[in-house]
């Protein structure tokens, strides 16, 4: 206990590591107001440039580009109704309008406050949480991480975007590509067509940046030449004592549900938004006014997706399994830097596990300061023409790609995974699920096969053991239980 | 309902298969390596018979509810994508940084950018300081062609 105080506490005496997370907060802010150019795209094109970063640094700067990127699709989501990040979509029902009626500083100011009391909130929980889950994690074996597994690729179902089926087969997808070089155990080579530079695996980083950066590039071609409105602004306000009589309880309410929506395997701070944001609206006196520039609204769903971002931390480390599209490649970082993500993180490397945590609270200070003061300077770098942006873009991913390995194979691979991608979005699949199961792929074979071996090739001995058929059962939920809830209310209505 | 709605469920179906054949194409290893657990063709066969499931959902889905037909492909991702594969081209057959520059000069005027001073300097400038920024602080080496080698010496 003292050492994680110790380490979290270090964080703010470290000038280093408090100027990397005050250089890459601004970053992260850059990127969360320029749209298409969310979190996930940031992390995945700032891996690269961690490399020779020590692991708490780099990882701290990789959670700092994912609290201010987050918080930072606000601000486009109320001066141009565009979010920023997916995040932010919500923001858009009541930042914007409240912005029209020329109150986009005060609408400003309730979104950096909620958004920090959400952040500041879910990263106490990571520090509580995460040692406790941890504990219980320790017990798990083979069958039990298998079946982890199988829930955290179950819950890929509910991914925002696209429709639960379309969410499985891109999980599905991803972890055949897991497949791809030489099978752990015996060695064979599987799918290489004879490119022996794939014989550890396909390389996660690559698959990143050309899912979600290239993919994401190919898509913004779409719209080059579009205009936006932007709203003209004074100053950010603070929130006055009414303001906040208002929404304090929508803020502790958002911050809860975006912090247990995001230590749900693969669910984010999108869907947190949502539901932040909907419950503001249920639960509201003055319900009439969502939708026509609401601050309860903006609170709800600001304090929701940045409560989302810790809670998300806290099955990417304690687990190995990313609860977003940017834990993701968060998780990554932490396997490229030689963390191993996983219960024994919290006994073999607790300093710079709580350093990690207290960059994440860092950052929910710096981005608060920022938020507030330079608000108005950060939502002009939206202006910028994407015809100059996204070219800086494709530079930065093919550089960054080829650096990890040194392997032209990546730039090739970062391009073919973009079109894989753009084609992917085009029809309607998520590419979040892709990357989750590329990540999570080894884990399902080598626990299954692990399994098997326990149980001397009887795999339906996996169901005897209590925890694995907890988390089977929480996947068949996950899986089936919308459909038989739909079914059900449709039987009471008839 | 088209066809075309149902071209992501063919497409599907013809990769499932083709995956399916190509792991059964890959060696059998001996018993006594492999032990209790599973051929490494298992698990990607067992994959691909669950995407062919989840696929025949999919085209029943598409089938009783048909999504709107996406639009057309414009020409400027086309181009877009005509330029990553030249990017490629020059990379491999002159050098790395030519390609990134004329790649992200042909894209910004691709992309509407009418000032062609501002496009050039873009495309000069942002990998010019990418390039320092990864050769002297991450100390990366990149690929020999024509200004690395000038560089290297």
């Amino acid at each position: 206990m003292i050492e994680a105080i110790t380490a979290l506490g270090s964080v703010f005496f470290d000038p280093y590591l408090l100027f990397l997370i005050f250089a890459t907060t601004i970053i992260g802010i850059v990127i969360g107001v320029l749209p298409g150019l969310g979190a996930t795209t940031g992390a995945a094109l700032l891996l690269p440039f961690t490399l020779t970063m020590s692991p708490v640094h780099a990882i701290a700067v990789l959670a700092t580009i994912y609290v201010s990127a987050t918080f930072a699709g606000s601000i486009t989501a109320i001066l141009i109704n565009t979010p920023g990040t997916s995040a932010a979509a919500a923001t858009t029902f009541d930042g914007f309008p409240l912005a029209q009626r020329g109150q986009a500083g005060r609408a400003l100011g309730i979104a950096v406050m909620s958004s920090t009391f959400g952040g500041v909130a879910s990263v106490i929980v990571l520090c509580f949480a995460a040692p406790l889950l941890a504990r219980v994690a320790y017990e798990f074996r083979p069958p039990e991480y298998f079946a982890l597994t199988i829930f955290g690729l179950s819950m890929l179902a509910s991914i925002s975007a696209g429709g639960a089926v379309k969410n499985l087969i891109g999980g599905v997808f991803g972890v055949w590509l897991s497949t791809i070089g030489a099978e752990r155990v015996t060695a064979i080579e599987r799918f290489m067509f004879g490119n022996y530079e794939l014989y550890e695996g396909l390389g996660f980083v690559p698959v990143m940046i050309g899912l979600f950066a290239m993919s994401e590039l190919l898509v913004q071609s779409k719209i080059a030449n579009q205009a936006v409105e932007f709203v003209k602004m004074k100053a950010v306000q603070l929130p006055s004592r009414e303001d906040y009589k208002k929404i304090w309880k929508t803020v502790l309410r958002s911050s809860g549900i975006g912090t247990f929506i995001g230590i749900l395997p693969a669910e984010g701070a999108t869907v947190a938004s949502m539901i932040g944001y909907s419950e503001a609206k249920r639960w509201s006196k003055n319900k009439e006014e969502f939708g026509k520039g609401s601050i309860e609204g903006i609170a709800g769903a600001e304090a929701a997706n940045n409560a989302a971002t810790g809670g998300a931390m806290v099955p990417t480390m304690v687990l190995g399994i990313p609860g977003s599209g940017t834990t993701a490649i968060i998780l990554v970082g932490l396997m490229v830097h030689g963390l191993r993500p996983g219960p024994y993180l919290f006994t073999e490397q607790v300093y710079s596990v709580y350093q990690i945590f207290g960059s994440m609270l860092a950052a929910n200070i710096m981005f608060l300061l920022m938020g507030l003061y330079a608000a108005r300077l950060f939502a002009r770098i939206s202006l910028i023409p994407i015809s100059l942006l996204w070219p800086i873009v494709f530079a930065l991913s093919v550089i960054g790609a080829y650096a990890l390995n040194s392997s032209l194979l990546d730039i090739w691979i970062v391009l073919i995974f973009g079109v894989i991608g753009f084609f992917a979005r085009r029809f309607g699949f998520a590419v979040a699920p892709i990357a989750v199961g590329l990540i999570l792929g080894k884990m399902v074979e080598v626990n299954l096969q692990n399994s098997l071996k326990i149980f001397h090739g009887e795999w339906w001995q996996i169901f005897t053991q209590p925890l694995a058929v907890f988390f089977l059962i929480l996947a068949f939920l996950g899986l089936c239980g919308p459909a038989i809830f739909a079914w059900i209310v449709k039987d009471r209505k008839a | 309902m088209s066809i075309k709605s149902q071209i992501p469920t063919i497409f599907l179906t013809l990769i499932s298969l083709v995956i399916i054949y190509l792991a059964l194409q890959l060696k059998l290893s001996p018993p006594m390596i492999v032990g209790d657990s599973m051929q490494p063709r298992a698990f990607p066969i067992f994959l691909m018979v669950l995407n062919l499931i989840l696929t025949a959902v999919l085209a029943i889905q598409i089938y009783r509810n048909p999504p709107k037909e996406p639009a057309p492909i414009l020409r400027i991702t086309w181009l877009t994508m005509v330029l990553m594969v030249l990017f490629y081209a020059l990379t491999v057959s002159i050098d790395m940084f030519v390609g990134i520059s004329v790649v992200m000069f042909l894209m910004s005027l691709v992309w509407g950018q009418r000032n062609i001073l501002v496009a050039l300097a873009n495309a000069i400038l942002t990998p010019f300081f990418v390039f320092l920024l990864f050769d002297m602080v991450l100390r990366i080496r990149f690929p020999r062609g024509l200004i690395t080698n000038w560089y290297y010496g």
